[in-house]
């Protein structure tokens, strides 16, 4: 019974937000888990101003024009291609989580034979797969702004 | 329901998220500004198809967007007391949103 009520009290989180940047050597995929959340809350904010924006439909097509008048500032188009990056970068790691988190990228379990590799390192590669094909999209959609313009 | 309910909702949301936003971003990024033009926005809003889309677009995001906020502040490890709160607080948020967002494509969508 006592044991049971222990386990209801999460572990302090010390550190707070100041683990999201260093805790000590941090690896790759600790830095993903913060770039993850940053995007996220970044996404979050950028749908609230969206949000916003759409509530001008209502005022007629005046009020529509005025803003996307407002939205056709360069620095606006800024704002739209990190906002495009923000959601390749979340959505490709968001798949990558999903698929650990559902083991399918696991792999099948190995005697520990020295040098020992852990399931961390073993999935180092797809993580490399992943960077690469975010900074190809990134550079694509960069390219096709550019172009737009 | 369990966490792990409402963790695999997160991700089907995500994946839902991903085809939806996808193409709403390629649509209104990638293409003419004539997408924009009011012409164009009172068109779509008046499309039985475009509503649902965006209906749907809503629902997800909402969902998404304010579990994820949900996990990171579940994070600096709550009391139980606050964890509840937290919970009623993100649903009336969520209703709120929903309700305001839903809105303005029902206006359109009728008008």
């Amino acid at each position: 019974m006592e044991a049971a009520s222990k386990q209801k009290v999460p572990l302090q989180n010390r550190l707070g937000i100041k683990g999201w940047v260093w805790a000590g050597r941090y690896k790759i995929e600790r830095y993903l888990y913060t770039l993850h959340r940053l995007t996220g809350l970044g996404l979050a904010a950028y749908i609230t101003i969206h949000l916003i924006a759409n509530g001008f439909r209502l005022g007629g097509e005046g009020n529509w024009t005025d803003l996307m008048n407002i939205f056709s500032n360069p620095g606006i188009k800024v704002g739209e291609y990190l906002v495009m990056a923000a959601f390749i970068i979340h959505a490709l790691n968001g798949g990558r989580l999903m698929l650990q988190h559902l083991g399918i990228t696991l792999g099948k379990p190995k005697p520990p034979v020295y040098p020992y590799v852990d399931s961390m390192r073993r999935r180092r590669p797809l993580i490399w797969v992943m960077l690469t094909l975010m900074a190809a999209l990134a550079i694509y959609t960069l390219v096709a702004f550019v172009i737009g313009e | 329901m369990r966490e792990v309910h409402w963790k695999l909702l997160q991700y089907i949301t995500g994946i839902g998220i991903f085809f939806l936003v996808g193409y709403h971003l390629i649509f209104s990024h990638f293409q003419s500004d004539e997408v924009t033009e009011w012409s164009s926005v009172s068109s779509r809003a008046a499309s039985a198809g475009w509503f649902t889309f965006y209906v749907l677009i809503l629902i997800f995001g909402i969902y998404h967007v304010l579990h994820g906020i949900r996990g990171i502040i579940l994070e600096f490890s709550l009391p139980q007391s606050a964890v509840k709160a937290l919970d009623w607080a993100i649903v009336l948020i969520g209703v709120a949103v929903f309700g305001y967002a839903v809105y303005i494509p029902i206006n359109g969508f009728i008008s």
